[in-house]
C-alpha cells in the first residue's frame, strides 16, 4: 500500500510537471506586434493578393520613458495568398509575432473588390479566431497601400483610436453604413440583399472643374476640403452584391437608406432642404426617427406590391428666409408639404436607382418579406433578389415636426434691412 | 514524498533519540501517598517534592492555631497566590482563634475550604495557586482558594478592530475572560466546565456553552477529544488548536480564533461551544465554518445597509487578492485580446524595456510586498510608518524608474495586498495569502484554464471539509434552517433561526421587532 | 477515501441536472440541430422537450415503487439477471461513449476557440484530472459545488444571452416554419437523446435524500432545462442568419466572440471562466455516474478507486479521433441517433414490465413519503 501510494503520487506529480514544461500560448507583450488595419489589392498574379499591414507603435504617448520621436504606425506590403499565411511570411521583416487583437478594419481596393474573386479571399477571415466578425469593411477608391501610406490623421498619436472614431461617428451622422464583416458574411449567404461598405479615399479631387456643386451629392472624394487638416474622406458606401463590388451611392443616398432600414440606426442627422419660401437658400433640419418604418407587403399578385411608410420628426434649425415660419400655421403646412414631397422624391429616385442599376435593396425590406412565407423553401423559390426590380413601390413619408431650434423666431428680413 | 526522495538518496535515517526516561512517571509515584496524621512528615514529604528552600517562592508558614494549641502549616506559591488573602484571611483568624472547638473551615475566612485526603491532590492545588493547611493530628489537609496569577489587564483589541462596538479583548487571564463573557451572557445555564489537558503542565482548558443550546452530542464529543490528549504541555490555545484540529495539513483552519468576547458570545448564543485558557488573549470557537471567518462582528452592529456594503467591500476585496495578479499574468500573456486596445498598447510599450517575463515580474513583487509585510509586523514602532512608506513608494518607484518592472505590476500587487488586509481573521488571511500564489502558478501555466481549474478543485476540497462534523460552507451548500446569514445578512429581525448544522436544541432565535 | 453514504437534496440534484443539459447548448449540439433544421431548431427542442417527459414520467413511476434502488437495480429486477446486466452494459457502454465523445469536443473546443497554438493533450489531460478529483470526492461534493456556482454561472449566460438579443435581429427567425413541419419533426425524432441525461440520473435515485425530492426536483428541474435549450436556439439564429449557422460549429462560442460590451470589445474571456466550471461540474458528474454503473454491474462496492482507471481509459479513447476533427463530430451524431429511440423506449418498456409484475399493486398500501 505504501508503495502504491508512492508510485501514484510521482505519476500524478510528473503529469503535473509535464504541463509547466510548454505554456505553448505563453507569449508575452512584448513579443507581439499589433495590426490595426490589413489592406487587400489586386496583385498580377491569380490566386494571390497584395497584403498591407497597418501596424501601430505600441510605445508612441507611453508616458514612461518618454515618448519616442519614431511614427506612430508603419506600413508592410507583401504578396500573400491570404492574410493567415501572411503572418509567417511578414515576420522575415517584422521582427515580432504578429497578433490580430487589435484588429478593427479591413480595407479593400474597389479595384479587388470590383473582382469576381474576391469573395474567396475574404472567407479566409473567418477561419483565423483573432479576426472577429465585428472588424470594419472599407472600400477605398485607390489601392489600400497607397491609403495608408498617404492617411496621416492629426492630433491623434495612436492610429486605431482615428479609425474607431471615424467609422463609428461618420455612420453615427449618417454618412457611412457601419460595414462590419459580420453583416457582409450574413448578408451574402442570406443572398436576398446589397451590403453597403463604407467608402473613402485620400485622393480627393483638386481641380475645379472636377467638384460638384452640390455637397449632398457628394462621394468620397468629391468634396472640397480646405485647410490644414486630415487629407482622407469617409463619405458614401460601395455596393455590394454576392460578394462583389457594383456601384457607388452618395453619402446622402446612403443615409437614406440607412434610414429607411430598420436594423442600422442613424441618430444625429443634419441635413438640408430647399426652402419653399425662397428657392435659393436651404433650411437645414434634424431628422430623428422614432418609429420603425412601416412596411405592408402584398406579394400574391401577379405583381408583387411594398408600400412602406417613413415616419420621420424633423427639428427646422435655421431659416434663412427669415419670415419666421412658426408663427402661422398655413406656412408651416405649406413647408411641411413641401418637404414631404421633396423627401418622397429622393427616396423614390434612390429606390428606383435600386431596382434598375443594382437590381436588388440595401433596404432590408425582405426581413419583412420572409414574414410571408411558411418555409424556407417557399421562400427561396420566389428568390427575394430577382423578383424585386419587377416589384411596385410606394413611398410615403410622413412628417412631424419638432422642435424649433433654440429660438424659433428670427427677425424679419424686411426689418432689418429698413 | 520526502521518504521517497531520502530513500532513493539513500541516506541513513534513525538517529538514535536521547535518553528518554519517564521522568514524569517517577514525579507521579512520588506523589501517591495519602496525608499522614503526623505533621512533621507531612512538612518533609512537602518540602521534598518542592526542594524548599531551593525554590524561592514556595513559602511554609508554620504556626499553632491559638485556641486549640495544635500545630498548623500553611504551603503557599507566594508569586501566584494573593499573600494578602493569606495572611488576613487564614494567619490572623488562626492566630487569633480564641474557641477551643473550632473547625477549620469555621476559623479560615476565604471564599472556600476544602478538604483533601491525597497528597497528589494538595500538590495539584498548590500549582494552581491555592493554600494547603495541614493540621496535626488530622489526615485532611484543607485547601482554600486564594489564586492570583499576574497577567495583563482588559485592553483594546489589535487585531480584530471596530468603529462601532466594544472594543474590550479577553486577556491572558480566564477569570477575567470569563468575566468578560458572563457579563453579556448573565443567563445561569452558561456552564463554565474545566478540564485539565496537559501531563506535565497540568494546563486548564475551559469549555464554555449555554446547556440548553448547545448540542449535547458536540459537548460530548469535544470533551471526549479533549480528554484523550496525552501530551506533556500545551501552553496556550494556539497550541491546542494545532492539537485537536481535524485537519492538520490543510490550508483552511477548522477552528475560529477570536479575540473578542463580544464575537465569542454572539457564537454561545448560537450553540457553539467556546474553549477558553490561560496565557492566552483570545477563545477558539467550534464547530466553525466558513462563513465564520469571513464575517465581522461590525457587520451586524452597522444597520442593515451599511452592514451589507460593508460584506459587498469585503466580498470584492477577497476576490481581488485572490485573483487579481492572476488574471493579470493570464490575461497580458494568454489572452491579449480581452485589454481594451489603448491599455495594450500601453502595457505592450511599458514592456519593452523591461527584462523579465511578466510571470516573474508578479512573482518578485508579491515576494518582496510579503516580505516587506513581516518586516513591518516586526519592526519597533518608533520606525513603523516610516519603513512602510519607504518599502511601498520609494522602492516601487525607483523599481519602476530602474525598469526592473513596470510600473502596471505596482498596482496590481499593491492592490491585492491592500485588499487583503481586509480580512481580518488572521488564518483566513493567511490560507487567501498561500492560495494567491498557487493561483498566480496556475495563471502562469495555462492562463484562465489553469485558473478555473484550481479553483473548482479548490471548490471542490473546500465543500469535502468537515469541522466536528459540520460541512466548511454549512449552510450554503448543505442546506440547513439558518438564519441565512451566509454572504448577505438579513435585517435582523428576519435572522429568527439558530444554525441548524449545529443542531442546537431550540432553533427559534427571536420574534419580530419591536411594536410602535 | 471511504465511500460517503452521502445524500443529496434537491437543491443539489437541480443543480446537477441544469448545469449537465444547460451545457449542451455550448456545444456542437445545436449545430447537430442546425444542419437539418436550420432556422426553426427551436421548434424542433420545443418538441423534444414535449415528447421526452413521456420516458422520464414512466422512470419516474417505475422509481415511486422501486425507491431506494438505483437504475441497474431495478433493470435487474425488472428484466431478470442475464437480460437485466446486458442492458446495463448497453447503457454502460453508451454512457461512456457519451463521456469520453463530449469531453473531447470540450477539449476541442478550448483547443480551436482559446488556446490554439497548445496540443490537444495538455489540455484533455487537466480536464480529466479535474473532473477526476471531482468524482472521487463523490456526489455530495459535485452536488454542492453545482448548487454554489449554479447561481453566478447562469446569470452569466442569461447576461450573454441579453447582449446577443440586443444585438441581433428578431425577423431572421422567418420564415417560422423553415424546412417544413416534417423535417422538424424528423430532427426532434432524431435527437431525443439530447435529454437522455434523465435516464441516468436513475443511477442516483437512491442518493437524494426522499423520493418526494427526487421526483419534484426531476420534474422542476426538466421544465427549466427545456425552456433554457429553446431560448438560445432562437437567440443563435437572431445573431447569424440561418446559412451562416449551418456552417458553424460551436454557435455559443462565435456568438461570445462577438459580441460587446461598452468599451470592451472582446469579453469572450470574461465568459470563459464560467463556461469552464460548468464544463468541469458536468463531467465530474458523468465520470461518477459511469462509475458508478461499472461497479454495480461488476459488484464493486468501493467503486471510487475505480476512478483513476477510468480516467486513464477516457484519456486513450478520446485522444484516438484527434486525427480528424470531423470524426468527432461525426460519431457524436451517430451516438445521438442511435441513442434517441432506446432513450425513449426502454423506460415504456420497464413501466410495461412493472406492471405486468404487479409491482404496482402493493402501491397503494405503501406510505408515501
Amino acid at each position: 500500500m505504501n508503495r502504491q501510494r508512492r508510485v501514484i503520487k510521482l505519476c500524478v506529480v510528473i503529469s503535473l510537471a509535464m504541463m509547466l514544461t510548454g505554456c505553448w500560448d505563453l507569449t508575452g507583450l512584448d513579443e507581439k506586434v499589433f495590426v490595426i488595419g490589413i489592406g487587400l489589392d489586386k496583385a498580377d498574379e491569380k490566386g494571390k493578393i497584395n497584403i498591407t499591414y497597418l501596424i501601430a507603435n505600441a510605445e508612441m504617448g507611453s508616458t514612461m520613458g518618454g515618448g519616442t520621436n519614431e511614427k506612430s504606425s508603419m506600413t508592410i506590403t507583401v504578396r500573400a495568398s491570404d492574410f493567415i499565411s501572411m503572418k509567417n511570411i511578414a515576420n522575415s521583416v517584422i521582427s515580432r509575432e504578429i497578433s490580430y487583437d487589435l484588429l478593427r478594419l479591413i480595407l479593400v481596393s474597389e479595384e479587388l473588390a470590383k473582382d469576381e474573386e474576391f469573395i474567396r479571399f475574404i472567407y479566409s477571415a473567418i477561419k483565423d479566431r483573432e479576426v472577429k466578425r465585428t472588424v470594419h469593411l472599407l472600400v477605398s477608391k485607390e489601392k489600400a497601400e497607397d491609403f495608408f501610406k498617404i492617411n496621416k490623421p492629426l492630433f491623434l498619436s495612436r492610429p486605431h483610436k482615428y479609425y474607431v472614431n471615424m467609422l463609428r461617428r461618420a455612420n453615427e451622422v449618417g454618412l457611412i453604413p457601419e460595414s462590419r464583416l459580420h453583416y457582409f458574411l450574413r448578408i451574402t449567404e442570406a443572398d436576398a440583399n446589397l451590403f453597403l461598405a463604407a467608402y473613402t479615399t485620400t485622393s480627393i479631387k483638386k481641380t475645379e472643374d472636377e467638384f460638384r456643386a452640390d455637397e449632398n451629392d457628394a462621394i468620397a472624394g468629391d468634396m472640397r476640403v480646405e485647410g490644414e487638416t486630415n487629407n482622407s474622406q469617409f463619405l458614401g458606401a460601395a455596393v455590394f452584391l454576392e460578394g462583389k463590388m457594383i456601384g457607388t451611392l452618395t453619402g446622402v443616398e446612403n443615409r437614406m437608406a440607412l434610414m429607411i432600414n430598420d436594423t442600422t440606426e442613424v441618430s444625429d442627422v443634419l441635413s438640408v432642404f430647399p426652402d419653399p419660401a425662397n428657392k435659393d437658400y436651404q433650411i437645414s433640419v434634424r431628422i430623428k426617427k422614432t418609429k420603425n418604418t412601416r412596411v405592408n407587403m402584398d406579394l400574391h399578385g401577379k405583381t408583387p406590391k411594398i408600400h412602406v411608410t417613413l415616419p420621420i420628426i424633423l427639428d427646422v434649425l435655421t431659416d434663412p428666409a427669415m419670415n419666421s415660419p412658426v408663427e402661422s400655421k398655413k406656412e408651416l403646412e405649406k413647408i411641411r408639404k413641401g418637404m414631404e414631397k421633396y423627401m418622397e422624391g429622393r427616396v423614390k429616385e434612390l429606390v428606383q436607382r435600386t431596382q434598375q442599376e443594382f437590381k436588388a435593396e440595401p433596404f432590408g425590406w425582405s426581413l419583412y418579406g420572409r414574414k410571408e412565407f411558411k418555409t424556407l423553401k417557399e421562400y427561396k423559390e420566389f428568390d427575394w433578389m430577382k423578383t424585386y426590380p419587377d416589384m411596385k413601390v410606394d413611398i410615403d413619408v410622413s412628417i412631424r415636426f419638432g422642435k424649433f431650434g433654440e429660438q424659433p423666431k428670427t427677425p424679419s428680413y424686411k426689418e432689418i434691412r429698413d | 514524498m520526502f521518504k521517497l526522495l531520502k530513500n532513493i538518496a539513500g541516506r541513513k535515517n534513525k538517529l538514535k533519540p536521547g535518553q528518554s526516561k519517564n521522568t514524569l512517571a517517577k514525579q507521579n509515584c512520588q506523589k501517591k501517598q495519602s496525608v499522614s496524621a503526623h505533621i512533621d512528615e507531612n512538612i518533609d514529604l512537602m518540602k521534598e517534592i518542592y526542594q524548599i528552600p531551593h525554590n524561592r517562592d514556595v513559602k511554609i508558614r508554620e504556626l499553632k492555631i491559638g485556641g486549640l494549641s495544635k500545630k498548623a502549616a500553611i504551603f503557599f506559591i507566594s508569586s501566584i497566590t494573593d499573600v494578602q488573602s493569606v495572611e488576613e484571611s487564614a494567619i490572623k483568624p488562626l492566630l487569633a482563634n480564641t474557641r477551643g472547638d473550632a473547625g477549620i473551615d469555621e476559623i479560615i475566612a476565604t471564599q472556600n475550604v476544602t478538604a483533601f485526603l491525597d497528597i497528589k491532590d494538595l500538590v495539584e492545588n498548590i500549582n494552581q495557586g491555592n493554600a494547603v493547611i495541614f493540621l496535626d493530628g488530622s489526615t485532611k489537609a484543607f485547601v482554600f482558594e486564594c489564586a492570583n496569577f499576574q497577567g495583563r489587564s482588559v485592553e483594546k483589541a489589535e487585531s480584530e478592530v471596530l468603529i462601532k462596538g466594544s472594543k474590550e479583548a479577553l486577556t491572558e487571564k480566564v477569570i477575567v475572560n470569563l468575566s468578560l463573557i458572563r457579563k453579556r451572557i448573565k443567563n445561569e445555564d452558561l456552564i463554565a466546565e474545566s478540564m485539565t489537558i496537559s501531563k506535565r503542565s497540568h494546563n486548564v482548558v475551559y469549555i464554555l456553552y449555554i446547556r440548553n443550546l448547545a448540542d449535547e452530542k458536540l459537548v460530548a464529543n469535544v470533551k471526549k477529544r479533549l480528554a484523550s490528549l496525552n501530551v506533556d504541555a500545551i501552553q496556550n490555545l494556539s497550541l491546542l488548536e494545532q492539537y485537536i484540529e481535524d485537519r492538520r495539513l490543510s490550508l483552511f483552519p477548522s477552528l475560529l480564533y477570536t479575540e473578542r468576547p463580544d464575537r465569542a458570545t454572539s457564537f454561545l448564543e448560537d450553540g457553539h461551544i467556546v474553549l477558553l485558557m490561560d496565557n492566552s488573549p483570545d477563545s477558539i470557537v467550534l464547530p466553525a465554518t466558513f462563513w465564520s471567518f469571513f464575517h465581522t462582528a461590525e457587520e451586524h452592529y452597522l444597520r442593515f445597509i451599511f452592514g451589507n456594503f460593508v460584506r459587498v467591500i469585503r466580498m470584492v476585496a477577497m476576490f481581488i487578492t485572490i485573483f487579481i495578479s492572476a488574471i493579470y499574468i493570464s490575461v497580458t500573456t494568454f489572452h491579449t485580446e480581452m485589454i481594451p486596445a489603448d491599455l495594450l498598447l500601453a502595457i505592450a510599450g511599458t514592456r519593452e524595456k523591461v527584462p523579465f517575463p511578466i510571470f516573474f515580474e508578479i512573482l518578485i513583487m508579491e515576494v518582496a510586498f510579503e516580505l516587506i509585510r513581516e518586516a513591518g509586523l516586526r519592526v519597533p514602532n518608533p520606525m513603523g510608518p516610516t519603513i512602510g512608506i519607504v518599502g511601498a513608494l520609494i522602492l516601487g518607484q525607483a523599481a519602476v524608474e530602474a525598469n526592473i518592472i513596470s510600473p502596471i505590476v505596482i498596482i496590481v500587487v499593491a492592490l491585492s495586498g491592500l485588499t487583503s488586509f481586509t480580512i481580518s481573521d488572521i488564518s483566513l488571511n493567511f490560507a487567501l495569502r498561500v492560495i494567491r500564489f498557487l493561483f498566480i502558478l496556475s495563471a502562469g501555466v495555462f492562463g484562465i484554464y489553469g485558473m478555473s481549474a484550481l479553483f473548482i478543485m479548490g471548490l471542490f476540497y473546500l465543500v469535502s471539509l468537515k469541522s466536528f462534523g459540520v460541512p466548511y460552507l454549512a449552510p450554503m451548500s448543505p442546506h440547513y434552517v439558518s438564519s441565512g446569514d451566509t454572504i448577505f445578512r438579513r435585517v435582523i429581525t428576519h435572522e429568527n433561526f439558530r444554525p441548524g448544522y449545529l443542531k442546537p436544541a431550540d432553533i427559534k432565535k427571536k420574534g419580530d421587532g419591536a411594536a410602535k | 477515501m471511504k465511500q460517503s453514504e452521502g445524500k443529496i437534496g434537491i437543491r443539489e440534484l437541480i443543480a446537477i441536472i441544469l448545469l449537465s443539459v444547460g451545457t449542451k447548448l455550448t456545444d456542437d449540439t445545436p449545430s447537430i440541430l442546425f444542419s437539418t433544421a436550420n432556422n426553426s431548431s427551436w421548434m424542433s427542442m420545443l418538441l423534444i422537450g414535449i415528447m421526452s417527459i413521456i420516458p422520464v414520467f414512466f422512470l419516474l413511476k417505475v422509481f415511486s415503487v422501486h425507491r431506494g434502488k438505483n437504475l441497474h437495480e431495478v433493470n435487474i429486477h425488472l428484466f431478470g439477471k442475464v437480460v437485466g446486466n446486458i442492458i446495463s452494459f448497453g447503457v454502460l457502454l453508451y454512457g461512456f461513449a457519451a463521456l469520453v465523445l463530449d469531453s473531447a469536443t470540450y477539449a476541442d473546443i478550448i483547443s480551436t476557440m482559446y488556446f490554439t497554438k497548445t496540443p490537444f493533450l495538455p489540455i484533455y489531460l487537466l480536464l480529466l484530472i479535474v473532473c477526476g478529483y471531482g468524482a472521487k470526492r463523490g456526489i455530495e461534493q459535485i452536488g454542492a459545488t453545482a448548487w454554489l456556482t449554479l447561481f453566478y454561472l447562469k446569470i452569466t449566460l442569461f447576461l450573454a444571452f441579453l447582449i446577443s438579443f440586443l444585438q441581433g435581429e428578431f425577423k431572421m427567425i422567418y420564415p417560422l416554419w423553415g424546412p417544413g413541419v416534417g423535417e422538424i419533426v424528423k430532427t426532434a425524432g432524431r435527437n431525443l437523446s439530447i435529454f437522455a441525461d434523465f435516464y441516468y440520473l436513475g443511477l442516483i435515485a437512491p442518493l437524494v435524500s426522499t423520493y418526494k425530492s427526487f421526483k419534484k426536483g426531476t420534474l422542476l428541474a426538466y421544465l427549466i432545462v427545456a425552456i433554457e435549450l429553446v431560448i438560445p436556439l432562437i437567440i443563435f439564429v437572431m445573431v447569424f442568419d440561418f446559412t451562416s449557422i449551418e456552417i458553424m460549429k460551436y454557435p455559443y462560442h462565435e456568438m461570445i466572440l462577438y459580441i460587446s460590451i461598452g468599451f470592451l470589445t472582446n469579453v469572450e474571456t470574461i465568459f470563459l471562466p464560467f463556461w469552464l466550471i460548468a464544463t468541469f461540474i458536468r463531467f465530474a458528474f458523468y465520470l461518477y455516474l459511469v462509475v458508478l454503473l461499472f461497479g454495480g454491474i461488476f459488484k464493486i462496492k468501493e467503486f471510487e478507486y475505480l476512478i483513476p482507471v477510468m480516467v486513464v481509459l477516457v484519456l486513450f479513447a478520446g485522444l484516438a479521433p484527434q486525427y480528424g476533427v470531423f470524426t468527432i463530430s461525426h460519431l457524436r451524431e451517430l451516438l445521438l441517433t442511435s441513442l434517441s429511440p432506446i432513450f425513449f423506449g426502454l423506460p415504456c418498456l420497464m413501466l410495461f414490465i412493472a406492471k405486468v409484475k404487479g409491482d404496482f399493486k402493493n402501491e397503494s398500501s405503501k406510505e408515501s413519503y
